[in-house]
Order: structure tokens, then sequence, then C-alpha cells
């Protein structure tokens, strides 16, 4: 669908938030996706996406890419179903994420997260989450495993944690994946 | 009809019970074969995008074309089904967009090696393959789903984003499917809304709060039991139910299981072989009240409507 642009793009938009001011150059405000985010409605965010679109299409680059919403986005897609004029918000957002790791924006939890998480998938070609907790908690909080271990154990008698990691036997060819794209020029 | 079927990490660890379930169904259902995808390996989950905007679409271009290389062995192109709500909408997303857009698959095919994908395989959630598939009236029901009282939850990735098999807002299909399995069938507007399963290691109080709205919303439309199906939808409700009734201040006492283990129960699949233990919140009570309770002679009495209250009246 060809999207008429509601607003004119600042000349202070950076190279990097250029492609995203695009996507988002049609949207008009109307909120809809602010009305459908159930983690702006949980108070889980600083800018309801209503406001991330604006300050994107605003050109205030350093708000929007130190604020909460873009790391708590859960990529539920019901902004993007309602959307009215068809921008792809929660692409919008990961887009937003990479350009704040780029650029070296404070984003500890999401970072240390996501970091952790894609470790791993190089590392063993699968999840394994017992890492991923132990990981991410030792890094964040430790003094997060007190809560955890009612958890632990539960899960543990319930037999749900994978005591071992799982490999593929491609494992090879999936770090080679990780190792090509990180070697390339993004 | 054969099936490529990729478990994903999920269910192996924490959801092993939905796929003992699904697989147990499937060999019931015999117009269905799920075999498992050798050497698979992580969707990336949502995490994959930041690390390089290509990463998903290569992940899951490697899961596509073993797909694809066993429906090239088996003669002709066959669908792979992903029961893990992540799962299949990266995959399924990562398919279109490497059959619209070959300087993509190009891109992607050149950080493979090892494996090339050539045509995208289709892919499929378990729920389509009952519903459109196989169909829900074909579902052999030998203990109808008598008395429970099912909040069907799609959650987010099931039906978004938009172009899947069911509607992102107001979806049927497991609905209809409870309804064919002999359970009721409860309307409720938080079908589709997000758990926050993918920000609850970072946001938990805020997935927290998500998921008991959900719960609150299935116990307010008079539902008995929730079928789901994502693994991380159910490990939410399911595993930290009690801190979900601590934040809203009730008891929800709300057995969630994965849709395909309620298949199985009216299919009257030997219980062992669908994972009931594996719950945390133990549906034994519920269903000894509901599916097991004995028939009773008595004829329900009849209730009469009462008086239709005047204007006025209080």
């Amino acid at each position: 669908m060809s999207q008429q642009k509601a607003v004119r793009l600042g000349a202070e938009t950076s190279a990097e938030m250029k492609p995203i001011a695009e996507m988002v150059a049609a949207c008009y405000q109307c909120g809809t996706c602010s009305g459908a985010c159930p983690v702006d409605a949980a108070g889980g965010m600083d800018y309801s996406p209503r406001a991330v679109m604006r300050l994107i299409q605003a050109g205030l680059e350093d708000k929007v890419l130190s604020s909460q919403t873009i790391w708590t986005c859960a990529s539920c897609y019901h902004c993007v179903v309602r959307c009215p004029r068809d921008i792809e918000i929660t692409d919008v957002m990961t887009r937003l994420r990479n350009v704040a790791l780029e650029k070296g924006y404070k984003a500890r939890k999401g970072k240390v997260y996501n970091e952790g998480f894609m470790s791993i998938v190089r590392f063993h070609g699968r999840m394994w989450e017992p890492r991923l907790v132990v990981q991410y908690n030792l890094l964040t909080n430790p003094l997060n495993f007190i809560g955890l271990a009612p958890v632990g154990i539960k899960m543990f008698l319930k037999h749900k944690l994978r005591l071992l990691p799982d490999h593929p036997q491609g494992r090879a060819e999936i770090r080679g994946i990780f190792d090509r794209l990180e070697g390339g020029d993004e | 009809m054969k099936y490529a079927y990729y478990p994903g990490c999920s269910q192996e660890a924490s959801a092993e019970e939905y796929n003992r379930s699904l697989q147990a169904v499937a060999r019931r259902l015999e117009t269905v074969e799920l075999v498992e995808m050798e050497d698979w390996n992580c969707c990336g989950a949502t995490p994959a995008a930041t690390v390089h905007p290509d990463l998903p679409h290569a992940l899951a271009a490697r899961n596509l074309a073993i797909a694809e290389g066993m429906g090239r062995a088996a003669g002709a192109a066959i669908d792979m089904v992903a029961p893990c709500a992540a799962c299949y909408k990266n995959m399924n997303k990562a398919s279109h967009a490497l059959s619209d857009d070959p300087e993509l698959l190009a891109r992607v095919n050149a950080t493979l090696n090892g494996h090339q994908l050539g045509r995208p395989p289709r892919v499929r959630h378990p729920l389509d393959v009952v519903v459109n598939d196989v169909g829900v009236d074909n579902v052999p029901v030998d203990k109808p789903l008598k008395g429970l009282k099912v909040a069907s939850y799609y959650g987010c990735l099931i039906t978004r984003p938009e172009g899947g098999f069911d509607d992102p807002e107001r979806p049927q299909s497991m609905d209809r499917l409870m309804e064919a399995l002999g359970a009721e069938a409860v309307d409720w507007p938080y079908k589709t809304k997000c758990c926050g399963g993918a920000i609850y290691m970072t946001t938990e109080d805020v997935s927290f709060t998500m998921s008991a709205d959900v719960l609150a919303h299935a116990k307010a439309a008079g539902a008995n039991a929730v079928a789901a199906g994502c693994p991380f939808c159910q490990l939410l409700l399911d595993l930290y139910q009690d801190k979900l009734e601590k934040i809203r201040g009730t008891q929800f006492n709300m057995p969630i299981f994965f849709f395909s283990q309620l298949m199985g129960l009216a299919m009257g699949i030997d219980r062992a072989e669908l994972g009931l233990e594996k719950l945390v919140v133990s549906p034994n009570e519920l269903l000894a009240q509901t599916i097991d309770a004995p028939e009773s002679d008595e004829k329900p009495k009849k209730e009469r409507a009462p008086k239709p209250k005047r204007w006025g009246e209080a």
C-alpha cells in the first residue's frame, strides 16, 4: 500500500535513524497502537508506542534511543494488526534496539538478555534455558537467585528443566551463520 | 499427510507435555504423520534480530532447508509444523520473506555452509493442521469433555502478524475444536492478548501484570480451564499462577492445558501419554468433577425462569 506521509521529516534526522523515520512517516498519531499495547497498559513503558512514533518523526533521537519502551516491547504485533497506516511498529522497535546498541546507549538488562540468549544459540545451536537464567542473573542481579529458587525447584520436580544442553550435529554451520553475519558490514 | 515436525527448544524441556501429547494425538489421528526433523536449530526467538537483521531469516532458512530436503526425499513438498508459537511465527515470517525476496534468499544462503534453501516450505501451527487439514469433526471423540468450560487462549503469535489461518483479533479455530471435543467454549475478550512471555526475564513485574489480567478475564468469563497453544503462555499462567494470584489478591485455581492435552483426553488416549502430571496447577480435581464424574440417574431439575422484574423493582 502506498503510504502518504503525514509529516515532513526534519533535516536533523541522523543517517541511522533515517530508514526508521521513513517507516513511521505515515503515522498520523491516532493512538490506536497505544490503545492496543498490553505492555503500556501494564505500566511497562515510559513512552507509549504512539509517543515513540512522534519522537522519531520529530527527530528527537536521544529520547527514543534511551527509552525503556524499545526494550519492553513484547513483539506481540497487536499494534501492527490494528494500525490504520500499516506501520510495522514491532519491526520499528527492533530496529531502534539495533541502533541503540550500535550507538552505545545504556540498555543493560535488554542487552544482557539478548546477547546472552544469542550467545547460547551460537554455542549450542539450541536454547539451554538454565544457562540463560544463570548467566543473566549473575550479570544483572545475583540476589535474584534467592527469589528464583522456589520456581527452579518446582520446575526440577516437574522434570521441566533440561539439565544438560542439547546439541544438533550442525553446530559448526550455525556458528558459521553468526560469524558471517557479524563479520559483514552491518 | 506427512509433516516435517520442528519441535523447538521448549518442547524438550518446560513444555515437554505439549510435545508428548501432540505426538500421541497425531499417532491416533492416522491422517497426520509428524516426522521429526533431524538436526534442527533454534529459531532465534525475539533476540536474534537485535544481533543482525538477517539473523532470524538465516536461522530459519537452515530449518526450512532441512524440511525442504525431507520433501525432496519424499517426492513432494511437505509442510513444516511448529507447535511453539514463537518458532511458528519466526519460521512462517521467514518463509514468506524468503519466498518473496530472492535477494534476501541469496544473501541468507550465502551464510549457510552445508544446507541451501531453494523453495521455502509452508510453515503451519498444529492447531491449523487439526482444524483445516484434519477437520474438527473428524477428531474421534470417545470421552466428551462434558462440564469443561474452556477459555481458548491463542496468545499473540499464533494469529499475528496478519495473514495466518485465523483472525488476529477474534480467532475461532480453537473454540470450534473445543466445542467439537464436547467442551463449552467460553467467549472472552483476552483470547489474543499477550502474556508478556518475551519480556518476563527482563521485566518480570510487567509480564506478571499482563498474565494476571489474562487469567482474571478467563475467570470472569466463567472458564474452569484454559487451553493454550504456546509454551510461554502456558508456562506463565501455570508455573507462576501462585504469583499471579498474589498480584490480583484472588484464587484462580485454573488448570492451564495445552490444547493437544485436551484433544488427547477427549480422544480417550492413555493419560500417561498426555503428560497431565507435569501441569503445576493440577487438573485432577476438575477432571474428577467433570469428565470423570459418574453419570447421575437423577434427571436434572427443571429450573423455572425467574419472573421478569418490573420497571423500578429492586
